[in-house]
């Protein structure tokens, strides 16, 4: 097991690594920071001391060198936008995504699981064929527009829930439920799939053969079953939220994320804050890999590791 | 971290706590929602729409404007005394405070003009205290303010200057918690989510009606309509004209913004005048002002100055519609089927790109081969302002905070303004002189003379002067300013 | 090795060969849900390539005069514009037409690319084994955790946003679960002892690739692609919609939800029916594609079966019991 965490702590670096080598690629080789970041009425001198002040004028390679000691000790520069360090932003905004995260993908994992234990039950059956139904149509919609629809009927007609913005509890329902729906169908499929294929199992046949209650079958060996694959798509999920996701959900409700924070730069050519949520991301992106493999094998002893 | 944690339990605080913690009714509250949060709330340093949204209420300046848009002294005692050609003596107000105590002074005039233009702080503000070289203090309550060279809009930049208090600036958190003289005092602000501000008790012109306000930013329009509609918010920003009929209340009035095409004077097809001027005439205004703006805008008289700008030559007449002159125009300088490029950009300015495809629309009824261009926003500044060549024609809405002809004459006639595409060094020559000129009435002259040869040569194409609309719910009462500040302290609650 | 486990589950198994075109268009046909969705596909497909002749007005031809006019089912609609017009006077319909030629098109490149360059990563890691499959599937590892959509963000940023970039960017992004898939399939084939003899009696390994290894693996990869094709689809409509794919006056569907939000309480169909366009297009897709997925799989081909004959005892069951 400690060669395990030891090796995939190692992969992690080489992921943070190669995310390092990536948007150093991307920023400073492909774009130019100088034209990006300046406004277009600086003179000449302002451009080369800028250039100088983030070492445009070094070698590449001392350039690099720098770039990875300066992110090593979280120095991301100052955003151009607030005028204070990137990252002291990307830490102001992080909880808010989160919080956002952990209620939509929450709420999924919650629902997801008795919805998709019920259509198992009976597939093919009214049940199951309207939760299919609906998770079709969650897998079809883009959140922008799920999103948009909502504030018309929720807030707007029925006044039930604010509009926008962050505060009490009611500001988090629409923008949460929004970005649950897509996990919501693809847990509510999975959970479904893998409980039919556990039902049709000899040793669960014998069980209720032998007069085992059905609820009791399912909470003892079915769903424990099931843990284990619930985990890998939870966890996946939950890294494609983080990458990104979260960004239209956020933008359509005024969500102070990290995912509005980071169009905002892009307007504005904060290409510093840019990098510093990014970098932040990816490295949340690896912990949680690294966690959720832990986890499975810590839950599943059978799994096999290469 | 452990400020990391701090900030989740109380996310998680938040959640618990119900809706029911709005306040009670007798507490005169409202909400506003503005299109962008302040990058800073130091008032000094940045050009930015939201900064100025909020500190406009907090700070306040030697010179004000009355709603209408006439400059009177604000915390100057009366108008300045020009002293000579570079000099100017402001009187200041007695007894003012600032929100911490420190009493408003020469001091805080001379702390305030220092660090402005202090070349170490690089204010983005620049723009508008250039030719301030310094200010003296007199007395205690008289401040003399030196200019580079003679500056005759000297009182017009000084009602965009705010004072700071002397010793708050050296030891406080400017940018984070503002002090000022003004009607609303800072209370909190939760970045990304809002900004309270709450009624200056002390205030020297009479506690304001409402007591507190809270700010919200909300950058899409829609969300901006959804929460006034849901009863979220009192007043929203840049409401469309198609909406007045949707929402509780609305007010429109007329803004800074003038929205023109700048034509290229020495390209291809535009450098003959009989295009330029057919492509004045191919455009039916009034028909634009009905569909696209709803009757909320009126049509630019014959040049992009601000009607209510210092310099505004009323004696134009806007650019008659007749696109048959127009096609015969085109005819004449053999442009038929000449291509041009018109360049604009996206989301900027109210209803920016359906004006710029309109007009391009009208155009291609001429005979000329239009092609529309509509850029990102960096790009789009990039043909603006950069040193590339210049457009056939670009779009801008420009605006004028200083509500001064100069302003937009040297950005858009003479010919090394960041925005102009001509060349024509006889109207540089006018628009220096002007620049110089203390006298009133022959600056108002030059002033004049320079609108009147843009618009006969047609430098440029004028559309519209836009109209701000606010929206607003049931019980709010408000007329809105001309010079598009939001005034917490002019607007009134009836419940 | 985080990332692979977790798409692992989503990764399509190896199919059988597929059955004959004719038993297959019948077995389609017992499927309700997913002929519709081909038929919608291929309505879809149809409207893109023939979107110059079928298409009412041209997609940019805007008049001021007839803003914001209702579909033709509501009071102020006209038959001009059956689905209404915009807040620049063009016709939402032609849009619509003209915005699918746009989503494909991007859909159909950046699949196209992701696919190629997955393809020759997994055949080379497949094939050449050892070391090099271990680096190259490292490779794909630390790429599965890169932050895609913040990924191409930054990189929009700092190119600007433009049609190519995008492509570019998702194809980057999106070339992996293809290699995966591909080296599978490459070293199970390798195995089996047609290949083994194969290579034993001398074939030259582009023969080994292309004779046995190839037909293997079109099919699943065919199935891979459509699948993903809606993952592309919805990307491209979010960053058009944020602003940063697709730039006016081109069209795409997630743009022209996003310029009609601001009219969404006048004007509600210029945000219905560019979303209702792409939820109609993803719908489809996975409709069919799930049908071709359990189609060209044993195992799961079995398991319909015998959830046929379930419903069919069953409600045999019923009909005795009433």
């Amino acid at each position: 097991m400690l060669e395990f965490i030891v090796r995939r702590l190692f992969q992690g670096i080489l992921v943070v690594f190669g995310v390092t080598a990536t948007v150093f690629v991307v920023t400073r080789l492909v774009g130019d920071p100088v034209a990006l970041m300046l406004p277009l009425s600086a003179t000449e001198a302002q451009r080369a001391a800028f250039a100088q002040q983030i070492g445009l004028d070094q070698p590449i390679v001392t350039q690099f060198l720098r770039f990875v000691g300066d992110i090593a000790t979280l120095d991301f520069g100052n955003s151009l936008w607030q005028r204070r360090p990137a990252i002291e932003v990307v830490f102001e905004r992080l909880p808010n995504t989160l919080l956002l995260i952990a209620a939509g993908l929450g709420a999924a994992v919650m629902l997801s699981i008795p919805l998709g234990a019920v259509s198992a039950l009976r597939p093919g059956g009214l049940v199951d064929r309207l939760t299919m139904s609906v998770g079709l149509l969650g897998l079809a919609m883009p959140q922008f527009w799920l999103g948009l629809v909502a504030i018309v009927i929720f807030a707007v007609t029925l006044k039930w829930l604010p509009t926008s913005g962050m505060g009490t509890a009611a500001h988090l329902v629409l923008p949460a439920l929004t970005l649950s729906l897509t996990p919501l169908a693809r847990f509510t499929m999975m959970v479904r799939a893998s409980m039919i294929d556990e039902l049709n199992k000899p040793y669960v046949k014998t069980a209720r053969a032998k007069g085992l209650g059905l609820t009791r079958i399912l909470r003892v060996h079915t769903l424990r079953n099931i843990l284990v694959p619930f985990l890998s798509i939870s966890g996946w999920e939950l890294i494609s939220t983080l990458s990104g996701y979260t960004v239209v959900v956020e933008t359509v409700f005024a969500w102070p994320g990290l995912g509005l924070t980071a169009v905002q730069a892009i307007q504005r050519g904060d290409l510093f804050l840019m990098q510093a949520i990014v970098f932040v991301i990816a490295f949340l992106i690896v912990l949680i890999g690294i966690v959720l493999d832990i986890l499975s094998k810590a839950v599943d002893p059978r799994m096999e590791l290469n | 971290m452990k400020k990391k944690i701090r900030r989740m339990t109380a996310g998680v605080a938040m959640l618990l706590a119900s809706t029911l913690a709005s306040s009670p009714a007798w507490a005169q509250s409202i909400t506003i929602a503005i299109g962008s949060e302040p990058s800073t709330l130091d008032p000094q340093l940045r050009d930015d729409g939201g900064e100025r949204q909020v500190n406009d209420n907090i700070y306040e300046t030697l010179m004000a404007r009355t709603p209408t848009g006439e400059l009177v002294p604000g915390l100057a005692a009366e108008a300045p005394k020009q002293v000579d050609a570079t000099t100017w003596q402001f009187e200041l107000r007695e007894g003012v405070k600032f929100h911490n105590g420190e009493p408003f002074n020469a001091d805080a005039v001379v702390a305030s003009v220092a660090r402005v233009i202090d070349p170490a702080n690089n204010s983005e503000q620049m723009a508008y205290f250039g030719t301030i070289k310094a200010a003296e203090k007199v007395d205690d309550l008289t401040v003399n303010l030196v200019t580079t060279g003679p500056d005759p809009i000297l009182p017009s930049r000084m009602y965009w200057m705010k004072m700071i208090a002397p010793g708050y600036s050296k030891d406080g958190d400017l940018a984070g918690a503002p002090v000022g003289t003004g009607p609303y005092k800072f209370e909190s602000w939760n970045r990304g989510t809002d900004l309270k501000l709450v009624a200056n008790s002390e205030y020297w012109g009479g506690e304001p009606q409402i007591d507190d306000v809270t700010y919200r930013f909300v950058t899409e329009p829609g969300t901006r309509l959804s929460g006034l509609l849901s009863g979220e918010f009192d007043v929203i920003t840049n409401l469309l004209p198609e909406f007045t009929t949707n929402v509780p209340k609305f007010a429109a009035v007329p803004g800074l913004e003038t929205s023109v095409f700048v034509l290229g004077t020495d390209n291809e097809v535009t450098k003959d005048p009989k295009v330029r001027e057919a492509l004045n005439l191919a455009i039916d205004r009034k028909a634009m002002v009905e569909g696209l703006f709803m009757g909320y805008a009126t049509i630019a008289k014959g040049s992009h100055i601000n009607p209510a700008a210092f310099g505004f030559n009323e004696k134009l007449e806007h650019y008659p519609y007749d696109i048959e002159k127009a096609r015969a125009l085109i005819k004449e300088a053999g442009a038929e089927g000449k291509p041009l490029v018109v360049v604009g950009e996206s989301g900027r300015w109210l209803k920016d790109r359906e004006q710029i495809e309109a007009v391009a629309g009208y155009w291609a009824e001429t005979g000329l081969n239009v092609t529309t261009d509509i850029q990102e926003f960096s790009q789009y500044l990039d043909s603006l302002m950069g040193d590339g060549p210049r457009p056939d024609a670009i779009f801008i809405a420009n605006s004028n905070e200083l509500l001064d002809a100069e302003r937009e004459m040297s950005f858009i006639y003479h010919k090394d303004g960041a925005a102009a595409s001509n060349s024509d060094a006889e109207m540089a020559t006018l628009i220096e002189a002007a620049r110089l000129e203390t006298d009133t009435a022959k600056r108002k002259a030059l002033y004049d003379e320079i609108q009147k040869k843009g618009h006969d040569l047609n430098y440029t194409v004028p559309l519209f002067n836009l109209q701000d609309i606010y929206g607003m719910s049931e019980r709010m009462e408000w007329q809105p300013r001309v010079d598009a500040k939001m005034m917490v302290s002019e607007m009134k609650v009836t419940e | 090795m985080a990332a692979s486990d977790f798409t692992a589950s989503l990764t399509p198994p190896i199919p059988a060969t597929t059955s004959a075109p004719r038993s297959a268009i019948s077995e389609l046909l017992h499927d309700k849900a997913a002929a519709i969705g081909l038929a919608f596909i291929l309505l879809i497909v149809f409207l893109a390539l023939f979107a110059p002749l079928v298409a009412p007005y041209d997609p940019a031809a805007q008049s001021i005069m007839a803003r914001l006019k209702p579909p033709v089912w509501m009071a102020r609609g006209t038959w001009e514009h059956l689905l209404g017009t915009d807040n620049l006077g063009r016709d939402v319909l032609s849009r619509i037409i003209w915005g699918a030629r746009a989503t494909l098109t991007i859909g159909a490149v950046t699949c196209l690319l992701a696919a190629t360059l997955g393809t020759v990563v997994g055949l080379w890691a497949g094939f050449i084994g050892g070391r090099t499959d271990s680096v190259l599937m490292r490779l794909v590892d630390i790429q599965v955790s890169f932050p895609g959509i913040l990924l191409i963000l930054l990189v929009v940023a700092v190119l600007g946003p433009g049609v190519w970039t995008l492509v570019a960017v998702l194809s980057v992004t999106n070339w992996m679960v293809y290699a995966r898939l591909v080296r599978g399939i490459v070293s199970s084939t390798r195995q089996t002892p047609y290949v083994e003899a194969a290579e034993v009696i001398g074939c030259r390994p582009a023969r080994v690739i292309f004779r046995h290894i190839l037909p293997n693996i079109v099919s699943p990869l065919l199935t891979l692609a459509i699948l993903e094709f809606t993952n592309i689809v919805l990307a491209e409509a979010a960053v058009s919609f944020l602003g940063f794919g697709v730039q006016p006056p081109a069209t795409s569907w997630g743009l022209d939800v996003a310029s009609g939000r601001d009219y969404l309480f006048i004007a509600w169909w210029l945000v219905t029916f560019p979303g209702l366009a792409i939820v109609v297009t993803v719908l489809s897709i996975n409709l069919f594609a799930n049908w071709l997925r359990v189609t060209t799989d044993p195992e799961e081909r079995e398991k319909r079966f015998a959830r046929a004959e379930t419903a069919k005892r069953r409600r045999a069951r019923r009909r005795v019991g009433a």
